[in-house]
């Protein structure tokens, strides 16, 4: 099993320090911070849980217990393969004003990833996160941090200053197509300089956002496609986590329909915007959207062939983790939403003998 | 059918009032609750996806009300699953949101000796 979306969280920013830039380490040890010592600086979403975003089992009282619990909780009960680290309030530097700090917070988390994390367990493999609202220096981190082979994908938050189709981010999808890495977009990043997340102006309620919390995700995914990112870097692709999956159907027959009509707007798309999808956008499953008759929501995944597009993640160890046991996907679609959907777009995890039969016969 | 198993958990004084007990047995746990002095055993697993149950905080909640008005009620009789916060009512083990769903109870009777007896 490959799992696509697994927080792996500090005790205390302070664990940064270390790898922080000389330039920036004294805003972190006397500047202003969001919270007590030790917390990151970032600014934060309007809309605070009302019983902490965490699961309530899961409560480590120390760095070390931080693995362990993991360890026990999920790699070990689900029987893991692969771990795909996706940090916790390291993707909370998009919010920040200043760019050049912004990026060097994300530069000493990706070192401290690389250096603390992924050598405690061979299934392990990292993400490279980067602020976005700097996409230069986005940039030369995607090609720094790219060098790892451990590092499977760049990472940047829903929350953002732009769509990610922007010519304003170029750089960022130019290096990563470069180092050959997916790039990925995780919910967060709702505050600070980013856009407000939700058409019409801020809900009241945590829930009521969170159900809304889709929003940037769809954004983000039209504007890669019109873009025409995918004509530009046709390696790349696109991996929405945490944004729920259920819309997409909806949002790609949209946009053919209007595209059929207004192609010469964007005259650089060749294909139809959900034929860019099929073979650029992947989402990743959590929170699976959980009706009372499954045979709805399956009908609608059937639409965007969610047998190829989908990659389970489990969000561990957040308030609406997702057990991969529990749920609710066609039982024929399990293997390649486990597994072979990751293999294929995480090029650089290991190929099984398996992987590549059923690589053969979908070709 | 087989006759009820008797799982002596504790002395009664060992789980006080607003507290819990998790204890295992043939591979199951089982949540032992004392809400205002009477105990409630619950199996930690919740109906919901499967998830940690007993160990949520055990709270109250907010009362439905008709206005736009906010009134705390159940205090200490309000188990908030550990995975994604679904309310169950000790007591009944039932949902509070659906009273049909229900989490997996057990009787609880204490013995003259003070102990907690669970009847599985």
């Amino acid at each position: 099993m490959i799992d696509c979306d697994v927080h792996n969280d500090w005790a205390t920013a302070e664990v940064l320090l270390p790898y922080i830039d000389r330039n920036f380490r004294d805003y972190f040890e006397r500047g202003e911070l969001p919270g007590p010592k030790g917390a990151f600086p970032h600014a934060h979403r309007p809309w605070l849980h009302p019983e902490d975003f965490r699961r309530q089992d899961i409560k480590p009282r120390n760095q070390a217990e931080h693995y362990s619990l993991m360890k026990e909780s999920l790699l070990d009960r689900y029987s893991h393969d692969v771990a795909i680290l996706t940090g916790e309030e390291a993707l909370e530097a998009s919010t920040l004003a200043n760019p050049y700090y912004a990026t060097a917070l994300v530069r000493a988390y990706n070192d401290w990833l690389a250096d603390y994390w992924l050598p405690l367990d061979k299934r392990f493999k990292g993400s490279i996160i980067v602020a976005a609202q700097d996409p230069h220096g986005a940039a030369a981190e995607i090609r720094r941090m790219g060098r790892n082979p451990d590092m499977v994908q760049v990472l940047m938050s829903s929350g953002s200053y732009r769509p990610f189709g922007d010519k304003f981010y170029h750089p960022i999808w130019e290096a990563a197509a470069e180092m050959d890495l997916p790039i990925a977009v995780h919910l967060g990043g709702q505050g600070g300089i980013n856009y407000n997340p939700i058409g019409c102006g801020p809900t009241t309620f945590y829930w009521e956002t969170h159900a809304l919390l889709l929003q940037p995700g769809m954004t983000h995914v039209a504007s890669a496609i019109a873009n025409g990112v995918f004509e530009k870097w046709p390696n790349m692709s696109l991996i929405i986590i945490e944004c729920g999956v259920a819309w997409l159907p909806a949002l790609l027959w949209r946009m053919d329909a209007n595209f059929k009509s207004l192609r010469k707007e964007t005259p650089w798309l060749k294909r139809l915007p959900s034929e860019y999808a099929r073979d650029h956008i992947r989402m990743s499953t959590q929170p699976l959207e959980n009706p009372d008759n499954k045979d709805h929501l399956w009908a609608v995944l059937e639409a965007i062939d969610g047998k190829h597009t989908l990659l389970f993640a489990s969000d561990y160890p957040h308030w609406d983790f997702d057990d991969p046991t529990k749920i609710p996907l066609p039982p024929a679609w399990r293997e390649n939403v486990f597994e072979l959907n990751a293999r294929k777009v995480y090029s650089r995890l290991p190929q099984t003998q398996k992987a590549k039969v059923a690589e053969l016969a979908a070709a | 059918m087989a006759a009820k198993q008797e799982l002596v958990v504790c002395k009664r004084t060992e789980i006080a009032p607003g507290e819990r007990k998790l204890v295992t047995v043939d591979g199951k746990q089982i949540g032992v609750f004392n809400v205002g002095g009477q105990f409630f055993a619950l199996l930690n697993y919740c109906p919901h996806y499967g998830g940690a149950l007993c160990r949520g905080p055990i709270t109250g909640t907010t009362l439905p009300t008709n206005e736009f008005k906010f009134v705390y009620g159940h205090e200490g009789s309000v188990l908030r699953c550990a995975w994604h916060g679904w309310e169950f009512d000790i007591p009944s083990g039932e949902l509070l949101i659906n009273r049909k769903i229900k989490a997996k109870r057990y009787a609880v009777t204490v013995s003259a000796a003070g102990d907690v007896v669970v009847h599985i």
